[in-house]
């Protein structure tokens, strides 16, 4: 079976994490995209087709939640999975009321990332399904009006 | 009056004499000296309260007498009797410290308003002692929890930096780790040093990662986090914390969980300072060899959390005081004396009801009662903010007031 890569972008101001972690991610056949800011990551976002991002909570200037709060405005159906220290788990659950779809605990253990990325990209794909489906319904109901 | 001690210092025998009947008629308790020297050994003896104290004797002076029971007892009152003409030696007295001085011949009214007076100082200095003490106490006791909770910042912030590099350390092993699956990697020499070098990174990674993030637990970040929380886990992590202190103690901890009981809605960061307080207690009160059984058990509406120990007991007229604050019976140093008072604090802010059960001898047991479902009701979780520094606060206050009105 040929496995279609999860287009990631990875958020962290800490480059040499992103680094690490993105020569990781690829190694496992994921495609990542680096960014190591809010900003940055909004500006991706909107050039690029990203799947999940995986963003870190605790960063300067544009923290992970209010980046969050614009990723979920704007591009309701990417996926976000929040990575927090354990002091900011409450964050985390503030995320996750927001629209995040996980979080992991700083520093995370790479298989549950990598589980949580497979699980993220699963609803995502589920939820773009069902928006299919239903632009279909619509247009069949449209054309059956005719 | 009848509690005031007087030690009559006089030496005319009749004077003295006829003067301690009418006193002892009116109630005093009273002891007799007829020159400085006696007084002196009977104050030895006894606690006095007020003492009148003639200035002329053969002997000691009245006033080097003064002076000496100032030295060594400086709660007791003196009253001194003069002669008419040496009015000098009553000022002299009053400068020393005395209480005041009558002049002979003596109005028997008038000294017994006077012994009344000087008691009364002694009761108003020892009160005002008593609130000093207190007062510093609290401050002291203000200052230390501050202290605690400025450390538990610092400790967060360290914590929380250490993770960051300690995250990167992670990922650098873990791709060194995929590398070393590869194809193209499966014949280099030395290999089996590298995967052992890189697994002890691995584990001592995971040792620090489990030490920052349980420093981080500790520490409150905003005043209620409301979560599902996991009694038995909570009660697992406090458990581990003192598991080595126990061990060192020779502590057996037996732990009984009611398979019913599930997770309750509460504040877990709270609810884990309860469970620790409760344990660190149990494990002081053993001191070594003992037992401390932990029990979870599911109620209806409620959780039960009961700690039960082997140690000495409470006594009764302790177990209500045991949940005041600043009230220890570990030695100074040891305890605050305000865990019971936070446990109590919280466990009331979240809810539920401690109680406590002990008899002399036969160990004591604590008892946490939970409501599961707080804060999701219509009592919101708005209405009891209180902390336990606000509480001391109010505390402060409240004696405060209470010097207020009484100097009013």
């Amino acid at each position: 079976m040929i496995k279609i890569p999860t287009r990631v972008l990875l958020v962290d101001d800490e480059e040499d994490f992103v680094e690490m972690l993105s020569l990781r991610l690829k190694e496992v056949g994921e495609k990542v995209t680096p960014a190591y800011s809010g900003k940055e990551c909004l500006a991706i976002l909107e050039k690029k087709d990203i799947d999940v991002v995986i963003l870190d909570i605790k960063m300067p200037g544009m923290d992970g939640i209010v980046t969050l709060r614009e990723i979920k405005n704007k591009f309701p159906l990417v996926e976000v999975i929040m990575l927090t220290g354990h002091g900011t788990t409450e964050s985390a659950v503030e995320g996750m009321k927001l629209g995040a779809f996980d979080y992991l605990l700083k520093p995370a253990d790479f298989s549950e990332l990598t589980a949580k990325l497979v699980a993220a990209r699963k609803r995502k794909d589920e939820q773009q399904e069902r928006i299919r489906k239903a632009e279909a319904k619509l247009l069949l109901r449209k054309s059956g009006d005719i | 009056m009848n509690n005031i001690q007087l030690l009559l210092v006089d030496d005319e025998d009749n004077f003295r004499q006829t003067l301690c009947k009418r006193l002892e008629k009116r109630g005093f308790a009273l002891e007799q000296a007829a020159n400085g020297e006696e007084c002196l050994s009977i104050l030895e003896k006894k606690p006095v309260n007020v003492v009148v104290l003639d200035v002329r004797m053969p002997g000691k002076s009245g006033i080097d007498v003064l002076r000496n029971i100032k030295d060594r007892y400086p709660k007791t009152e003196i009253i001194l009797l003069t002669g008419h003409a040496t009015t000098a030696d009553g000022v002299e007295g009053i400068k020393s410290g005395a209480f005041d001085y009558l002049t002979k011949p003596v109005e028997f009214e008038h000294l017994v308003t006077k012994i009344l007076q000087a008691y009364e100082k002694i009761q108003r200095l020892e009160i005002e002692r008593q609130e000093a003490e207190y007062r510093k106490k609290m401050e002291q006791q203000m200052i230390a929890t501050e202290r605690l909770a400025s450390l538990g910042t610092l400790a967060a912030g360290v914590a929380h930096e250490i993770n960051n590099p300690l995250a990167i350390i992670k990922e650098s092993v873990g791709w060194m780790q995929q590398l070393l699956k590869k194809d193209e990697l499966k014949d280099i020499p030395r290999r089996n040093n590298f995967e052992k070098a890189l697994d002890k990174i691995e584990k001592s990674i995971e040792r620090a990662r489990r030490i920052t993030h349980q420093l981080l637990g500790f520490v409150k970040k905003s005043d209620s986090a409301f979560l599902e929380v996991n009694l038995n886990e909570l009660m697992e992590e406090a458990v581990q914390l003192i598991a080595h202190e126990a061990e060192n103690r020779s502590i057996d901890i037996l732990k009984q969980v009611d398979p019913l009981l599930e997770t309750i809605w509460s504040d877990a960061y709270q609810l884990r300072q309860v469970f620790i307080n409760l344990l660190t207690n149990a494990i002081h009160t053993i001191g070594s060899k003992g037992t401390i059984t932990l029990a979870l058990k599911n109620a209806g509406d409620h959780a039960i959390f009961t700690v039960s120990d082997t140690g000495q007991g409470i006594p009764g007229e302790n177990l209500e005081k045991i949940f005041e604050p600043f009230f220890s019976t570990k030695s100074p140093g040891e305890g605050t004396g305000l865990g019971l008072f936070v446990t109590r604090g919280i466990v009331e802010k979240l809810g539920g009801t401690v109680e406590v059960e002990s008899k002399i001898g036969q160990g004591a047991s604590f008892c946490i009662r939970l409501p599961k479902k707080f804060g999701l009701n219509a009592e919101s979780i708005g209405n009891s903010t209180e902390t336990p520094s606000d509480r001391i606060r109010a505390h402060l206050e409240n004696q405060d007031n209470r010097e207020k009105n009484h100097h009013d």
